[in-house]
Order: C-alpha cells, then sequence, then structure tokens
C-alpha cells in the first residue's frame, strides 16, 4: 500500500517536473505545429503566388522543418523590422527569414549554423553611368532597410564621407526609386539583382558588378536560451545539406553556382 | 508567454542618436506647421473668394488632404511626382506630404473658427470707416486665430506622429527612422521603441503644455 503511494507519488511528481523542464523543442511537437517567421516581400527567399500563397526557398525550408519534426507548418509572414517581436512575443517559434548573423544581433537571439549564403551585387540606373562598386561614391544610393547590405553600404557612405544612403521599407520601392532615378545604385544580394533585373518590371536599370562586402551567411534564429532546439536546427541544415535537398532547393529557386555554407579554416 | 531579457545599457548607449532623431522630427512638425498655416488661410481665403476655379481648387485640396491616408499623401509626394521626372529627398517628401495634410484639416479649422464668428463684426469694422480688407485683418482673421488655437496645437501634435511615416520614403534621420535603423543593427526592439515612445510623449506634451501656457496669456480676455 505505502509503497504504491510512495511510485504514484513519484510518477507525479516527474511528470510534473517534466512538464516544468518541457523546452521549446517539445512545444512544438506537443502542440503539432510549427510557426515560422518568413519575409514574404524578398524573392526568391520568401514571396507569394498569383493566388497569394506563400513560396520561396524559405517557406519549401519551413515546410521541410516541420516535416522533420513531424509537425505541420504555419508561414507567418514578418517584414524584416518584425522578426524579433514575432519571436518574443511567442507568434513565433523560428525565424526562417534570410536573417544574418551578426554579433551585435546574437546577443539578443539565437542563431543556428548558416542555412544560406548571399553575394552582394551593385545594381544602378544606366543613366548614372555607374559602372562598379568604387564608382558609387559620391552618389545616392539605398538599400532594404535593416538588411545586411543596407548596414554595409551606409557604413561604407560615412566611410567615403561623400554622397548620400537611403533606406527604404521594401526591395519593390528600393527598384522604384532606383528606376525613377531617386537613387542611383543599390546594393542588394545578386539573386534578388538578378531577379528583378530579369523580371522587366523596372526600365533603366542593370546589375553592374559585385559589391566586395564579406559573404552574408544567413542563419536560422529562435530564442537564445533554447540550446535543445537550437541543436536540432543545426543538425537540421547540416542534414539538408547532406541530403542534398539544400542543392535542389537552391536550384528551384535561385540557380546557378551553389554557394558554401562553410567558413574556410575555422570551426564552429 | 514573453521570454526576453531587457537590457537598458544596450539602448541606452543610443540615446544621443536619438536625441538627434528627435530634433530632426520638431524641425519637419515645425516647418510643416509653419507653411501649413499659410497655405491653410490661402484656401480658407480661395474658398471664401466668388471665383468658382479658386473655390474649387480648395475644395479639392482639402478633401484630398482631409479624407486619404497622410502615408499616400507622403508616399506620392515622394514616388508619385518623381514619375513626372520631379526628385524631391527623403526631408522634403516628408514635409510636403505632412504641409499638404496639415493644410487641409487648418483649412477646416480656420472655416469652423470664422462661421462662429458673428457677420455683425465685420459689419461693425466697416461702420468704423474700414475697408473689407481691414475689418477681415483687424478684426475676423484675430478672432479666427483665437478660436482655432487648441485644434491648431492638436495637428501640431498630430504632425509630430505622422513623421514616424517618413521611413516610408527613406527618411532616416527623424527620431523613428534612427531607431528602426538602430533596432536593425542590434534587435533591441523593446528597448528602443520604448525609449522612443517615451521621447515621442515628451515632445507632444511639451507642445499641449506650451500651448496651454502660451493660450493663457494671449486670450486671457
Amino acid at each position: 500500500m505505502k509503497k504504491s503511494a510512495l511510485t504514484a507519488g513519484v510518477i507525479a511528481a516527474a511528470c510534473i517536473a517534466g512538464a516544468a523542464h518541457a523546452d521549446k523543442l517539445d512545444d512544438i511537437i506537443g502542440s503539432g505545429k510549427l510557426r515560422c517567421a518568413v519575409v514574404l516581400d524578398f524573392p526568391p527567399m520568401g514571396m507569394r503566388d498569383d493566388k497569394n500563397e506563400p513560396i520561396g526557398f524559405d517557406v519549401d525550408y519551413c515546410n521541410d522543418l516541420a516535416a522533420a519534426l513531424g509537425v505541420t507548418a504555419e508561414i507567418v509572414e514578418t517584414p524584416f523590422p518584425e522578426r524579433i517581436p514575432a519571436l518574443m512575443s511567442g507568434r513565433v517559434d523560428v525565424g526562417v527569414a534570410s536573417t544574418s548573423d551578426t554579433l551585435e544581433r546574437a546577443k539578443t537571439v539565437g542563431f543556428t549554423v548558416p542555412y544560406f549564403a548571399f553575394e552582394m551585387a551593385v545594381t544602378a540606373n544606366n543613366e548614372t553611368g555607374i559602372a562598379s562598386y568604387e564608382d558609387m561614391k559620391g552618389h545616392t544610393v539605398g538599400a532594404v532597410a535593416g538588411t545586411y547590405e543596407a548596414i554595409a553600404l551606409e557604413a561604407q557612405v560615412n566611410e567615403w564621407g561623400d554622397g548620400t544612403f537611403r533606406p527604404y521599407q521594401t526591395q519593390a520601392d528600393v527598384f522604384l526609386a532606383l528606376s525613377q532615378g531617386q537613387l542611383d545604385a543599390t546594393v542588394s544580394t545578386s539573386t534578388v539583382a538578378q531577379a528583378t533585373v530579369n523580371s522587366g518590371n523596372f526600365d533603366g536599370i542593370s546589375v553592374v558588378g559585385k559589391a566586395p562586402f564579406d559573404t552574408d551567411y544567413v542563419a536560422l534564429f529562435t530564442n537564445r536560451n533554447e540550446y535543445g532546439l537550437l541543436n536540432y536546427l543545426d543538425l537540421f541544415v547540416n542534414q539538408q545539406v547532406r541530403t542534398g535537398r539544400y542543392a535542389e532547393l537552391y536550384e528551384k529557386w535561385v540557380g546557378g553556382d551553389l554557394p558554401s555554407l562553410v567558413v574556410p579554416d575555422v570551426y564552429r | 508567454m514573453f521570454d526576453y531579457t531587457f537590457q537598458w545599457n544596450q539602448a541606452l548607449a543610443r540615446l544621443p542618436r536619438m536625441l538627434d532623431g528627435a530634433v530632426v522630427t520638431l524641425e519637419v512638425a515645425v516647418l510643416s506647421m509653419l507653411i501649413g498655416i499659410v497655405f491653410a488661410m490661402i484656401l480658407t481665403l480661395m474658398r471664401l473668394s466668388d471665383s468658382r476655379p479658386l473655390k474649387a481648387i480648395a475644395a479639392t485640396w482639402i478633401e484630398i488632404a482631409r479624407n486619404t491616408p497622410a502615408l499616400l499623401q507622403i508616399y506620392m509626394a515622394h514616388f508619385g511626382v518623381a514619375s513626372f521626372g520631379i526628385h524631391f529627398s527623403p526631408f522634403t517628401s516628408l514635409l510636403i506630404g505632412i504641409t499638404f495634410n496639415n493644410a487641409g484639416y487648418l483649412a477646416e479649422n480656420f472655416r469652423g473658427a470664422l462661421k462662429a464668428i458673428p457677420d455683425t463684426q465685420a459689419r461693425a469694422g466697416r461702420s468704423l470707416g474700414m475697408s473689407s480688407l481691414q475689418s477681415f485683418r483687424y478684426i475676423i482673421v484675430p478672432q479666427m486665430l483665437r478660436i482655432s488655437f487648441l485644434p491648431m496645437t492638436n495637428q501640431m501634435v498630430w504632425a509630430v506622429l505622422m513623421t514616424s511615416l517618413g521611413v516610408t520614403v527613406g527618411m532616416n534621420t527623424d527620431l523613428y527612422g534612427v531607431t528602426q535603423d538602430l533596432n536593425a543593427l542590434t534587435f533591441r526592439t523593446f528597448e528602443l521603441f520604448a525609449i522612443a515612445a517615451v521621447i515621442f510623449y515628451i515632445i507632444t506634451k511639451i507642445i499641449t503644455l506650451g500651448a496651454r501656457l502660451i493660450a493663457s496669456r494671449l486670450f486671457r480676455y
């Protein structure tokens, strides 16, 4: 009698303790739903199709992750500036939002290993005669506010001490301003630049060269203290490459040379 | 569940830049009010005039300014006019957009104030030998400004808050633009925007209190 009461007590205690220790990974598995923050104004990583359904590399990546976890994916559209509030207020579980893993940001959120890497390209208005990155000196240049390239370009303009930097809220606004001649040139990810110029939606602009920024590695992110989930995400990124799914998705959405996700000569 | 540790020192270190932004915000708001009042006066006079085209222009301006979002007006002042080859800097675009909006609202305020002044006032002026312009200038306008003074402060507060829409046209030197820049850099969203909110609150509070003080001095009788 006494023994079974004790056992029951121990089991009950274990259950309570177990519940108290459930981490975010458990929460996701338990709820059967994975909510991803995705930026849908950033083709080809995130955008909407004719039927207004979210599509893109990041959307597929989130779906893969949900499938691996055995849950259903829910895409939560979050513009660039709203990624962190969405995570902190518990509206999303994971950010699959082409987020550059800067040290400054890592003080606030937890990043995985890189899952994608961008090269930066300069796109210029044809009338300006800008033909390279250095030619931008002294001109009015712009980029999407809050992105890696915007931060780097603004720093460069300040260093040159000549010319103006203007951040716009969306990629579409940047290219609109560029084709109107309000901006002379912009720096964006080469994938976006190529896709936009080829789309033919904007006249009088062309991709003129590479921007000599460090490769922009982007990572998945979640709460800084969720080691269980971060660990799982790291392995997931690794498996995506190992199984060839990364190459497959890259070919589907971007095409061309597959960027390496490995930084030479250093561990992570 | 709200899982976040506030680190105020990280955000407070950027306070000087935010205060510089607050100055720009105030600059835009004050300029847009001053120019807006001038335009509002002109619009009011146009509405009072006997010329149909002038009336129509004023009515159209006021209708658009009051019945479309300020965001649209600012966006148009940047991207809209650019499709005709006219380029304004973000600062100018924002200023034009808010001024356009201010003028429309203020013109309506002025019209309401004019309606509140009995016709007999102007006639009393005329009977004292003033010309119609003089009686308008010395009798009607001062009373009009007095009646519409507090609604004008309202618009001033609104102008300060509208500056936050400048980010849509590439503005990054005003308080909201600076805050958003810093947010992208650090991801300290909650601290930075909380500080920005407090600064906005202080600015508008100073404006309303200052206006009340001025009103109690100017309009004692």
